[in-house]
């Protein structure tokens, strides 16, 4: 701590996302929605016709002919005879009509149902699509209302630049934001890839952690209630020597977690983070604490560099479990590294790769459980495999598709 | 002072003038959009008859609408005209797109120049203030 000095800015996240704008955003998205619910309405209606017109088609002729009551005029019926029930003429559309029987009208008819049915499948496509922008919005604006602030901090002795934000939302931050826009195209796809490898991940790791009385219980409160009380525990217990790793692997879980559950928890879990960490901070060791203050630094420039810019901090925070085995590994092997965010997460994978040690919570020592430095491999080996930089920020478009 | 501001008041003109350009300017790109839609909408329609009357026998009966009376039509005449009348749409959608993208153009530009003529006005306020 004592090498660096530490800038920071805060600003809220209203001055980003105006409240208004965002409002009215969601309003736009929200009557857009509204008129695509009308026509389904109208489509599904025809469908409805259809289909009885189909039965009644086919019902026709089954007999010679049919009494019935013959429509004259606007009010007024009389009582006729319905023959030739074999011949219909058909209206093919722009005033074409055509003679045929029922069983080719029924034909014509279902094959006019299809086109129906899949103009309906799209539009419940686009329907989806704007509810999707539309829960975004919303999102926003309630994050905005409440005032939550992004905090960016930067260190000095090491020339990069972090930024950490205890907003669930993140924003395009205009330091990363030309590294995201890079990034972009090939995220969404490892997105999806990273996302299936977690949850595998997280099996392999809730395996792993049956074998650890302390772990269970911690892991199972942590993902239980997230509260403070369990943080506190957490703490205490992170603080003990060795416990950093079960602090870590609780907040991995815990992150996993949260990356299902949404907003709250991550708001929540989002500020005993960085309670936690800036508590890790002042307590430990001079090297501890520089690696802790790595890790902070890189959890949030990870946060940061994906230029989250609608997931909750959920998905942060799963990557900042992620960085935080990254971070560990490449402090081991030069604390003093100074290169840029990406080089770091690539280096760290890569060591990692190669010196299969997990991630753990202390930073100079190596404790490592065999279980969780399996699981770190594996998930530094997923990451690697995708492109590093990236995976916070393909985790969070996933999320926001 | 009096030269500035009758100089203002040109300028103040010249903007409501713009405006108003720029006013009509979407109405006809909306139009034009409404009148692509309908289009586009009997394009489809075309086809599926086209389609329909595909499937038909060579001796079936085909029938037009024509006002109130319905009129009997040979097949390979109604195929002929559907066609034609698919192509006549088509065309239609675009001379429309051209005629659109057109308009769109000297919206845009037409953006710019009362941003100009705002501008200016903003500056010359300012020197008002000034002296």
């Amino acid at each position: 701590m004592g090498k660096s000095q530490v800038k920071g800015t805060v600003t809220s996240l209203s001055s980003m996302f105006p409240a208004e704008e965002v409002q009215k955003a969601a309003k736009m998205v929200e009557d857009k929605l509204s008129d695509k619910q009308n026509e389904m309405n109208q489509l599904k209606e025809f469908i409805a016709n259809n289909t009885s017109l189909i039965n009644l088609v086919q019902k026709l002729p089954d007999e010679l002919h049919h009494d019935i009551m013959v429509p004259f005029g606007k009010a007024a019926f009389f009582p006729g005879r319905l023959i030739h029930t074999n011949e219909f003429l058909v209206l093919l559309g722009e005033s074409y009509y055509t003679e045929r029987t029922a069983k080719q009208t029924v034909e014509i008819l279902k094959r006019r149902g299809k086109s129906l049915e899949s103009k309906v499948n799209t539009l419940k496509a686009v329907m989806q699509d704007l509810k999707a922008e539309a829960s975004f919005f919303d999102s926003t604006a309630s994050e905005a209302a409440e005032g939550l602030v992004e905090i960016r901090e930067y260190e000095e002795d090491n020339s990069t630049e972090r930024a950490s934000q205890s907003g669930s939302l993140e924003l395009e931050t205009p330091s990363v934001a030309e590294a995201d826009n890079k990034m972009g195209a090939s995220e969404d796809d490892e997105y999806a890839r990273i996302m299936s490898r977690l949850e595998e991940l997280e099996k392999e790791e809730l395996a792993a952690e049956d074998n650890e009385e302390n772990l269970e219980d911690e892991d199972e409160d942590a993902n239980a209630v997230e509260s403070d009380g369990n943080e506190d525990e957490l703490i205490k217990a992170a603080e003990g020597d060795g416990d950093e790793d079960e602090w870590t692997k609780a907040a991995f879980h815990r992150k996993k977690d949260e990356c299902y559950s949404y907003l709250d928890h991550g708001q929540r879990y989002s500020e005993s983070q960085s309670r936690k960490q800036l508590q890790q901070f002042n307590g430990k060791e001079p090297i501890e604490e520089m690696s802790n203050k790595y890790k902070h630094q890189d959890l949030t420039n990870q946060f940061a560099s994906t230029g989250l810019t609608e997931e909750p901090v959920t998905k942060g925070e799963i990557s900042h479990g992620r960085i935080i085995q990254q971070d560990t590994k490449s402090l081991s092997p030069s604390i003093n590294a100074s290169a840029p965010f990406e080089k770091k997460s690539v280096q760290a994978s890569k060591s990692e790769f190669d010196s299969s040690k997990a991630f753990t919570g202390s930073i100079v020592e190596h404790t490592q459980n065999l279980d969780k430095s399996s699981v770190g491999t594996n998930m530094t080996s997923l990451q690697s495999s995708g492109s590093q930089p990236s995976k916070p920020v393909s985790r969070f478009k996933m999320q926001r598709k | 002072m009096s030269s500035s501001s009758t100089a203002l008041r040109e300028l103040q003109q010249d903007l409501e003038n713009k405006a108003n350009d720029l006013s009509k300017l979407q109405k006809d790109i909306a139009k034009n959009h409404q009148v692509r839609k309908k289009y586009t909408i009997q394009l489809g329609e075309n086809e599926l008859v086209l389609k329909e009357l595909d499937l038909l026998n060579e001796d079936a009966n085909v029938y037009k609408l024509i006002g109130p009376v319905l009129v009997k039509q040979d097949l390979a005449e109604a195929n002929a005209n559907v066609r034609k009348r698919i192509e006549y749409i088509s065309a239609e959608l675009k001379r429309l797109d051209g005629s659109l993208q057109d308009l769109e153009e000297k919206q845009h530009s037409k953006r710019e120049a009362i941003l100009k003529v705002q501008q200016r006005i903003q500056s010359h306020q300012a020197g008002k203030a000034k002296a």
